[in-house]
C-alpha cells in the first residue's frame, strides 16, 4: 500500500515524476516501519508553487484531511511506536534539529524543559519570518495533521496541557486549514490534546521566538532578551518547546518510522523572478539539480542567497555540486537557515538586490535595540550608495565598520542576519564593488530589484 | 587546589538591549571594560571580567538608569556541581 499520488495531486504537480520527488528513505535498523505505510511517505509528494508575496494556497491544492492524513501516514504511535523517552532517544539518534532556521537540536531543547520540571506550553511556529519562505505555510496548508501530530508529542513527552498554533493575523488560508484540521481532531475521539490558534501581527519579527513566547504571556510580539531559554523559562514563566511547523511534522514523521530525519531531505523555498516553489528534497540533492528541477530562473545563475534574507551569498561556481543540507553548506559558512535559495540570474546586479533586501530589513526592526535601530539603516543606505554608484571608498570602511558594531548586538538575531547578507555581498559580488567605485553603477543596477520584499507599513 | 579563590563566580557583563537608551554613564564609570559604537551605544567585551576590573564593572551595574546592564555567570564557569 504505497502511497502513490493521486488525481488530486497530480493536479498541482509541477512537471516532476513521482519517483523524483517521493524520497528515498532507509530504515534506521531496527525500527520496524507501521505495516502497510510506505517507509518514508515524505512531507510533500509534490513542489507547491506561490505567488511572490501570497501565502495562499494554490488552487485546487486541497488539505489532506483526518481520513487520507491517517491513510497516507498511518495512526500516530501511541501505544506501540516511538513516544515519550524513546522517542527522545530516537530524536536524539537522528540529530533532528529546528527548520526554523536556527538548526537547535530539539532532543536537547526537549530534554532541558524536562530537567526544568516540564509541563508549560508547546507552540508550532507557522509565522514564517523569512518574507520569501513558504515551506511551512505549504506544510500546515497541505499537511496540517502531521504538523499537529508533532505538536501532540511534544505536548506528550512535555505534559504540557497548552498548546498553540502561532500564525500571522493576515495569514487566512493557513488559518482555514489548520482550524479545519483542529475541527476534525476535536470530533475524532482519540486525539484529545486541545489546541488553541494565536496570532501576531504581519510583521517581520512576530515570528521570532522570544517574541512569541513575550505575545503568548501577555506581552506584545516583539523580541526580548531572554536570560534563560524558553525550553526553562518561557510562556508565563514555564517551561515552553516552541518549534517551527517544519521541524514537529518531522518529529511525527521520526516517532512513526523511526527514520534518519535528514533521510527525507531538506524542505526549501526556491525564489524565482514571477513565483516561489515550496519542495521536500530527496538526500543528496545538489544546489544544481534543484534549481534544474524548479527550473525558476532559465541559465546558470550567477549567484545564489541562501538561508533566507538574512543568509549568505554564495557564488554559482562554489555552491553549484553542493548538497543542500547544513552538512553541505557548513564548510562554505553558509547555512540553510530557514530553507530559502534564492538565484541570482547572469546579468542582474547582486549589490543592488543586497541594497533592497537591507532597506526592508533596516525598515523591519522592531527598533527596540539602539544598534539596530540606528545601524542597520546606516547600513542599508551606504549600501544603496554603493548599489548606485555614489559611494566612496571611505563609504566603503564605513559599512564594514558599522557592519561589525551592528554584529551580535541586537536582543534577538534580526541584525545578524543584515550583517551576514551585507558581507557575504561584498566578498561574493567583490568586483562589481570595485566597478561600482570606480565606474558608477552597472547596468544590471538600473532594473527593478528582483527578489520581492513585503511593504513595511 | 586553590583554596577559596575558586569559588569565586567568573562573570561577564551584559547589556539588555532592549532596556539601554545608550545614556553611556557606564562607559564612564568603567572605561577599561566599556567602549561605544558609532551611535553611542555599549560595547561590553565577551571575556569574563577580570579580577581588577571587577569593582569597575559593579559601579557601572549600579549606576545604569536603564537597568540594562549586568553581570551573569560566564559559560562553563560555575563547579560542575557541589
Amino acid at each position: 500500500m504505497t502511497h502513490r499520488p493521486t488525481q488530486r495531486d497530480e493536479r498541482w504537480l509541477h512537471a516532476v515524476t513521482a519517483q523524483e520527488t517521493a524520497g528515498t528513505g532507509a530504515l534506521v535498523a531496527g525500527t520496524e516501519p507501521w505495516p502497510g505505510i510506505d517507509p518514508w511517505p515524505g512531507l510533500l509528494d509534490a513542489p507547491v508553487v506561490f505567488g511572490l508575496r501570497s501565502r495562499a494556497r494554490p488552487s485546487g491544492v486541497e488539505p489532506d484531511d483526518l481520513d487520507r492524513h491517517l491513510s497516507r501516514y498511518g495512526p500516530r504511535p501511541v501505544a506501540t511506536g516511538l513516544h515519550g523517552e524513546s522517542l527522545l532517544d530516537r530524536l536524539q539518534q537522528v540529530a533532528l534539529t529546528g527548520r526554523g532556521g536556527g538548526h537547535f537540536p530539539v532532543a536537547v531543547k526537549w530534554r532541558t524543559a524536562l530537567a526544568a520540571g516540564g509541563g508549560g506550553t508547546v507552540v508550532a511556529n507557522g509565522a514564517e519570518g523569512e518574507p520569501a519562505s513558504a515551506k511551512d505555510a505549504a506544510l500546515l496548508q497541505l499537511r496540517p495533521h502531521l504538523v499537529l501530530d508533532g505538536l501532540a508529542l511534544a505536548a506528550e513527552t512535555l505534559g504540557a496541557r497548552d498548546a498553540v498554533v502561532w500564525l500571522h493575523e493576515g495569514d487566512h488560508a493557513t488559518h482555514q486549514a489548520v482550524s479545519r484540521a483542529l475541527a476534525e481532531r476535536r470530533s475524532a475521539s482519540d486525539l484529545g490534546l486541545v489546541v488553541r490558534i494565536a496570532e501576531g501581527p504581519d510583521h517581520y519579527l512576530s515570528g521570532e521566538s522570544s517574541a512569541v513566547v513575550r505575545a503568548l504571556s501577555g506581552g506584545p510580539a516583539l523580541p526580548y532578551l531572554a536570560r534563560r531559554p524558553a525550553a526553562v523559562h518561557g510562556v508565563g514563566g514555564r517551561p515552553t518547546l516552541l518549534h517551527n511547523a517544519d521541524t514537529l511534522a518531522r518529529v511525527a514523521l521520526v516517532a512513526r518510522f523511526g527514520l534518519d530525519a535528514d533521510t527525507g531531505g531538506a524542505l526549501v523555498t526556491v525564489v524565482g523572478p514571477s513565483r516561489r516553489v515550496v519542495l521536500g528534497l530527496p538526500a543528496g540533492e545538489t544546489f544544481a539539480r534543484l534549481l534544474a528541477r524548479t527550473g525558476v530562473v532559465g541559465g546558470v545563475p550567477q549567484a545564489v542567497l541562501v538561508g533566507g534574507y538574512g543568509g549568505s551569498w554564495l557564488p554559482w561556481s562554489q555552491v553549484a555540486a553542493v548538497q543542500v543540507c547544513e552538512a553541505g553548506l557548513r564548510p562554505l559558512g553558509a547555512s540553510l537557515g530557514a530553507g530559502v535559495v534564492a538565484p541570482l540570474p547572469a546579468g542582474a546586479c547582486g549589490l543592488a538586490e543586497t541594497a533592497n533586501l537591507v532597506a526592508f530589513l533596516a525598515a523591519s526592526s522592531a527598533r527596540q535595540c539602539g544598534p539596530c535601530m540606528f545601524g542597520l539603516p546606516a547600513v542599508a543606505d551606504l549600501v544603496g550608495r554603493l548599489a548606485a554608484g555614489r559611494a566612496g571608498r571611505a563609504d566603503l570602511k564605513a559599512l564594514r565598520r558599522y557592519a561589525g558594531e551592528v554584529a551580535g548586538r541586537g536582543a534577538c538575531h534580526h541584525p545578524d542576519g543584515a550583517v551576514r547578507l551585507v558581507s557575504s555581498a561584498l566578498r561574493v559580488f567583490e568586483a562589481d564593488v570595485r566597478r561600482h567605485l570606480s565606474d558608477g553603477p552597472c547596468a544590471g543596477a538600473s532594473g527593478p530589484a528582483l527578489l520581492p520584499v513585503p511593504e513595511v507599513g | 587546589m586553590r583554596g577559596r579563590k575558586a569559588q569565586v563566580p567568573v562573570e561577564r557583563l551584559r547589556v539588555d538591549p532592549v532596556a539601554c537608551d545608550g545614556i553611556g554613564i557606564c562607559a564612564h564609570l568603567a572605561p577599561q571594560l566599556v567602549t561605544v559604537d558609532s551611535w553611542g551605544f555599549p560595547i561590553v567585551p565577551a571575556e569574563p571580567v577580570d579580577r581588577r576590573s571587577r569593582r569597575q564593572a559593579a559601579a557601572a551595574v549600579a549606576a545604569c538608569p536603564r537597568r540594562a546592564l549586568f553581570l551573569e555567570p560566564a559559560r562553563g564557569a560555575w563547579p560542575a556541581s557541589s
